[in-house]
Formats: structure tokens, C-alpha cells, sequence
């Protein structure tokens, strides 16, 4: 009679991340994740998609180039099902995979698709959300759900985006900053989770 | 100590394994799903993601030349008028299937150097055209006919597409193409 504890549904790393064992992560060695992030099951993570044409400085200065694929911050929550993936363009007569950059307290919702080039910190990204190629989203943005954000746009801080293609619809209002903290949606999750607060 | 681990890939239960008719060099990866009865044909320098799915059941599934199939895809999805004919669903060449997005099975012709966005549903029977742009989460009605050149955006509105960059978009479909054989490893004797 085995004496193991009952595996858990996620695997808790040193630095606090959360990782289900029924995501899927290629290519784990290029994603970086900032540490206290959960990652639901289903979410796929493609870290494999890494920068083909390397600088030519990083060359020079002698230390291994820095191939991060994906770069996730602290306190980020990935829903179930949705996908990052690195944005790609013909750079300098070459195709190449630029590196997918998020920042603090992003909240990614169920079934959305991430292909922008980098995220702010306190996003909010809702369900079936689907973020074009090269897109920035700035600080502080709630994306509703349902919106296509089209390649290279620019969101700036503090909007609220809806819409197919995303328009900005209104401005987060000055007492709604509290709202956009993780922290206690990162305590409710995980093997030993505690109840959210009412 | 135990090696580092390169992926986390969790297994998926997987159905019956298909016939498959690759040309030598396709890059397909190692968590892509085959299944079904039917023969799977992919021609010359398609790339097919990981986790993408194709199915064979209702019938036969033929990609092009240079395609891209992102992950996540189901190609050959029974839809609901659960019709099983012949040749399933046909990708022409030169097509790109982004992530999420789902063809049904049914004599679905998708013309060639068609974008399918991301997470749009293509219905049974359908047929694209050539050189068309279906934005994200487009959802196309099965039989439905798409002429050449059309963009398909916001919630069904059309527009016809004149810049004339068909031959651009191959060219940098083919380059993208170089890049991904060498980042995604290709293993097609898993499913011959």
C-alpha cells in the first residue's frame, strides 16, 4: 500500500508557480515565468518559437544569447484552455519569432489566444479573447470579452477595449485599481486551496 | 538528478491510426493527433504544429504544398449534419490554418494561400477561395461559397481584397516555412 501523498492537480515550483500537470508547455527551457503565476490545465505555452536571427552585439559580448521565448511576470493567472504564443514576422528579409514579453498581475481568461508582443502589468484579458500578432497593451487595460485585438495595435493605459476589431470603449475609473490585483486569486487555486474572500 | 525536462506535453488518448502518404519533407511534429480511417495525404514542405488534430474519420484529409497548421486545429471535425463522403476536407497549397480553428468534414475545399484566423469554425461543404483572409473567429455556415480574394471580417461583413500580394504572401509563407523546419522537431515515421 503506497504511502505518496495523492498527486495534486498542480505542481508548486520554489518561486511559487502554480503549473497544472494537464497544461501543455513546449520548449520550457526558453519560458520564463516570474514566480506566484498559476497556469490552469489546457493552457498550451509554445516556448519553442524562439528568435531565429540573433543580434549581433549579444554575439560579441561571449555569454549565451538570450533565447526566451515567453516572459511571464509575477501574480499571473492563465485561464483554462488559452494559448501564448510568440508573434512572427518577415524581420530584415528573414522570418523570425520575436519573444512574447507580460508583465505583473495579468489576467488571462478562459480560450484566448495571446499573440501579442508585450503586455503591461495589471491586464485583464477576459474569455475567447483573441490578441493579434505584435499588438502592445499598455497598463492597467481591461480587455472585455470576446474581442479580436488586430495585429500591431497599440492599447494604450488605463482603457477599456471591446469589440471585433477592438475599439476603446471607455477609461478605467479612478477607484477601480484594486480590482486588477491577483493576489488573491492566486491563493485560491492550487492543492491546497483557500476560500476567496466574499 | 532526473534530465531536464524540454516539454510538458500530457497524453492525449489517441483513435485508431490512419493511413498516411507523406511527401519526404514535411515537418510534422511529435505531438501532432492522426487519427481516423481514411488516407492522410500532406505534400511538399507543410508544417503541422504540435497538438494539432486531423481526422480522418469521415473521410480523406489532402493538404497542400507549404501549408502551416497551427496547433490546437481540428481538420475533419464531424460536424452536424454528420455526412461521411469521400474526401473530407481538401487544404490547397500555400494555406495557413491558425490556432484553434476547426474545418469540418465534408467535401470542405479551402483555396489556395487562404489565411483561416484564429478559433473560426468553417462549416461542412463549405468552399474558399483563393488568396482569402478569414479574420479570427469567423465563422463560416456549412455549403457556403467564398469567392477569390474576399476578407471575411467582424461578425460576417466582406470585402474584396485588391492589393495584389499573392505572390508576396508565398514568398513569405515560404520563408516562414524555412524557419520553422529547423525550430520544430519533425518526426514522421511516428505516424507512417
Amino acid at each position: 500500500m503506497s504511502r505518496r501523498p495523492p498527486r495534486g492537480e498542480y505542481i508548486e515550483t520554489d518561486t511559487g508557480n502554480k503549473v497544472a500537470r494537464k497544461a501543455t508547455l513546449v520548449g520550457t527551457q526558453n519560458i520564463m515565468l516570474g514566480g506566484k503565476t498559476v497556469i490552469q490545465p489546457e493552457v498550451m505555452i509554445r516556448g519553442d518559437l524562439i528568435r531565429s536571427i540573433q543580434s549581433s552585439s549579444s554575439s560579441s559580448s561571449g555569454g549565451t544569447p538570450n533565447n526566451t521565448a515567453v516572459a511571464i511576470g509575477r501574480y499571473c493567472f492563465l485561464s483554462r484552455a488559452s494559448c501564448l504564443r510568440p508573434p512572427g514576422r518577415l524581420y530584415k528579409g528573414a522570418f523570425t519569432y520575436m519573444p512574447l514579453r507580460m508583465g505583473d498581475h495579468v489576467f488571462v481568461g478562459p480560450s484566448s489566444v495571446i499573440q501579442a508582443a508585450s503586455i503591461g502589468n495589471h491586464v485583464h484579458i477576459g474569455a475567447n479573447v483573441v490578441v493579434g500578432e505584435f499588438a502592445i497593451i499598455k497598463d492597467y487595460v481591461r480587455v472585455l470579452d470576446e474581442t479580436i485585438v488586430p495585429p500591431n495595435m497599440v492599447i494604450p493605459s488605463f482603457s477599456i477595449v471591446a469589440g471585433q476589431p477592438a475599439r476603446v470603449i471607455g477609461e478605467v475609473p479612478e477607484g477601480g485599481h484594486e480590482a486588477f490585483e491577483l493576489r488573491e486569486l492566486y491563493k485560491t487555486v492550487g492543492n491546497n486551496p483557500q476560500p476567496a474572500l466574499s | 538528478m532526473s534530465s531536464k525536462r524540454h516539454s510538458i506535453l500530457p497524453a492525449v488518448s489517441a483513435g485508431p491510426k490512419p493511413p498516411v502518404h507523406f511527401s519526404s519533407s514535411i515537418t510534422i511534429a511529435d505531438s501532432a493527433l492522426l487519427t481516423g480511417t481514411n488516407l492522410i495525404t500532406i505534400s511538399s514542405e507543410s508544417v503541422i504544429h504540435p497538438r494539432a488534430k486531423l481526422d480522418s474519420l469521415a473521410g480523406r484529409i489532402t493538404i497542400g504544398r507549404r501549408c502551416v497548421v497551427h496547433e490546437r486545429t481540428m481538420i475533419g471535425a464531424i460536424g452536424t449534419s454528420g455526412k461521411v463522403t469521400e474526401t473530407a476536407v481538401t487544404l490547397g497549397d500555400y494555406v495557413t490554418v491558425e490556432v484553434a480553428a476547426s474545418i469540418e468534414a465534408g467535401n470542405t475545399i479551402i483555396g489556395e494561400g487562404t489565411t483561416v484566423g484564429v478559433g473560426s469554425k468553417i462549416g461542412a461543404g463549405a468552399v474558399i477561395g483563393k488568396h482569402c483572409t478569414l479574420t479570427p473567429h469567423t465563422e463560416i455556415p456549412a455549403g457556403e461559397v467564398i469567392p477569390d480574394f474576399t476578407v471575411m471580417y467582424s461578425n460576417g461583413m466582406r470585402r474584396v481584397d485588391k492589393r495584389g500580394v499573392a505572390d508576396l504572401k508565398n514568398k513569405g509563407q515560404a520563408r516562414q516555412i524555412d524557419v520553422l523546419r529547423r525550430m520544430i522537431p519533425s518526426n514522421p515515421a511516428k505516424f507512417t
